[in-house]
């Protein structure tokens, strides 16, 4: 092969080339000073920047604006809004905008009431976000250090009254981390600690009883997921995106169903 | 809120200040948001940084509009050594190295359209698909502007080596 392209050079450095294509031109650079040396620099100008520039992330207090901005956000964004659209958009009599008003109206309350009321109602909510918050800034947020299922589910037999579904879905974004006890509503939790990208997930476990906690909560912009399973009431809580969260609940329902037919 | 750093860096490399990068971010992230349902399925990180960067071309638009009408004090002589000044604020300022400050300078030297394909190939670890999404151009049009950009910082690179760059 003689010298190849420029671009088609770079594309094999940046990896956008096919396999085949690829060893092609491993063939030519193993022979060829030039090209190896054009390599080299890309490869030297990469290392610089990623070394240098990778510095930046968003600053706390950006994060925290920009969570209270989708918390109003999610509040005040009004699903009635197509019902709204609907009933405008038709020719109608003075009394019928006065009318829809006041349905959209009601609907707001209900729909902040639905949002809210389980939330304020629920000092078990409250309750989660401080310990999941507190975990955060503690030294140390994991009690058994694992990536490894069987080494912390085992370690919460002797630790707590329950034993949660405890699973790494590295390949799914959500690493297994390690474990911690907690205590929670009057007892002790199991506590299964996951990392997703940056952000850390807690998910608490402990013996459920008459109080349960809403499927889903977001108060101080971490986001909650609960729900229950053979007797053992959950809870993941970040603040990580609500979508990521519920994508994690999903996998451990599924795992903790699993086990019961099993 | 995934990818909010990768957010919030690209738009420190577009934005001439770190004021106007996190109006830039919460500006996108909040579109993003009410946009969520339209992206099912695709590339959420490039979605994202799409918006971001039209975010900025509208704050830019916007900034150059309102620079037609003269203002009581005179603006563009900050922004102006904002845009040179090293993009960092004051305390990590001082902890960066001596490397960091001239590839800084040297990014930042560069055309936008050269500085974006960089920071999203290099830093932000994207292929040619997802840049070509973010920069709204064919990916033919990203492979050749790559090549530019690096070629570019290459020359600056080595003239800042040589001593011969005229400070900023």
């Amino acid at each position: 092969m003689s010298h190849p392209e420029p671009l088609l050079l770079q594309a094999y450095f940046d990896g956008e080339v096919d396999a085949l294509r690829a060893s092609e031109i491993e063939q030519h650079v193993d022979a060829c000073a030039d090209c190896r040396a054009l390599l080299e620099d890309l490869e030297q100008t990469r290392i610089a920047l990623r070394r240098n520039l990778s510095y930046l992330s968003a600053p706390a207090e950006l994060r925290s604006r920009l969570t209270r901005a989708l918390d109003r956000e999610s509040v005040s964004q009004v699903p009635q809004q197509s019902a709204w659209d609907r009933l405008r958009s038709r020719a109608r009599p003075f009394w019928f905008g006065a009318v829809s008003g006041g349905v959209a109206m009601a609907a707001v309350a209900v729909l902040a009431f639905v949002t809210w009321a389980p939330t304020l109602a629920n000092p078990l909510v409250d309750a989660v976000v401080g310990a999941h918050v507190r975990s955060l800034m503690s030294s140390h947020p994991i009690d058994v250090v694992s990536t490894d299922r069987h080494t912390v589910k085992p370690w919460f037999a002797g630790h707590t009254d329950v034993s949660p579904v405890v699973a790494d879905f590295e390949a799914r974004g959500f690493k297994l981390i390690g474990g911690r006890v907690d205590y929670l509503n009057h007892q002790r939790a199991a506590v299964v600690v996951y990392e997703h990208g940056p952000h850390v997930i807690n998910v608490f476990s402990w013996a459920e009883n008459r109080r349960a906690l809403p499927k889903r909560a977001t108060v101080d912009g971490y986001h909650q997921i609960s729900w229950r399973s053979s007797g053992i009431q959950y809870c993941a809580i970040s603040d990580t995106g609500a979508d990521e969260l519920l994508e994690l609940a999903g996998l451990l329902q599924d795992l903790g169903a699993r086990d019961v037919q099993g | 809120m995934p990818h909010l750093d990768a957010a919030y860096r690209f738009a420190r490399w577009l934005a001439r200040s770190p004021a106007e990068a996190d109006d830039v971010v919460q500006d996108a992230i909040l579109r993003a948001f009410r946009g969520f349902a339209a992206l099912r399925g695709g590339d959420a990180k490039a979605w994202l940084l799409a918006i971001v960067r039209n975010c900025h071309s509208t704050a830019v638009k916007n900034d150059r509009r309102r620079a037609f009408v003269p203002l009581p004090e005179e603006h563009d002589e900050q922004d102006g050594h904002a845009m040179i000044a090293t993009t960092a604020d004051p305390e990590s300022a001082s902890i960066l190295s001596d490397e960091q400050r001239t590839l800084d300078d040297l990014l930042l030297a560069l055309s936008e359209d050269y500085r974006e394909a960089l920071v999203l190939r290099e830093i932000e670890g994207m292929g040619y698909r997802e840049m070509a999404t973010v920069m709204e151009v064919p990916i033919g049009t990203v492979m050749s502007r790559l090549a530019r950009a690096r070629a570019a910082l290459k020359r600056q690179w080595l003239l800042a080596e040589r001593g011969t760059r005229v400070a900023p």
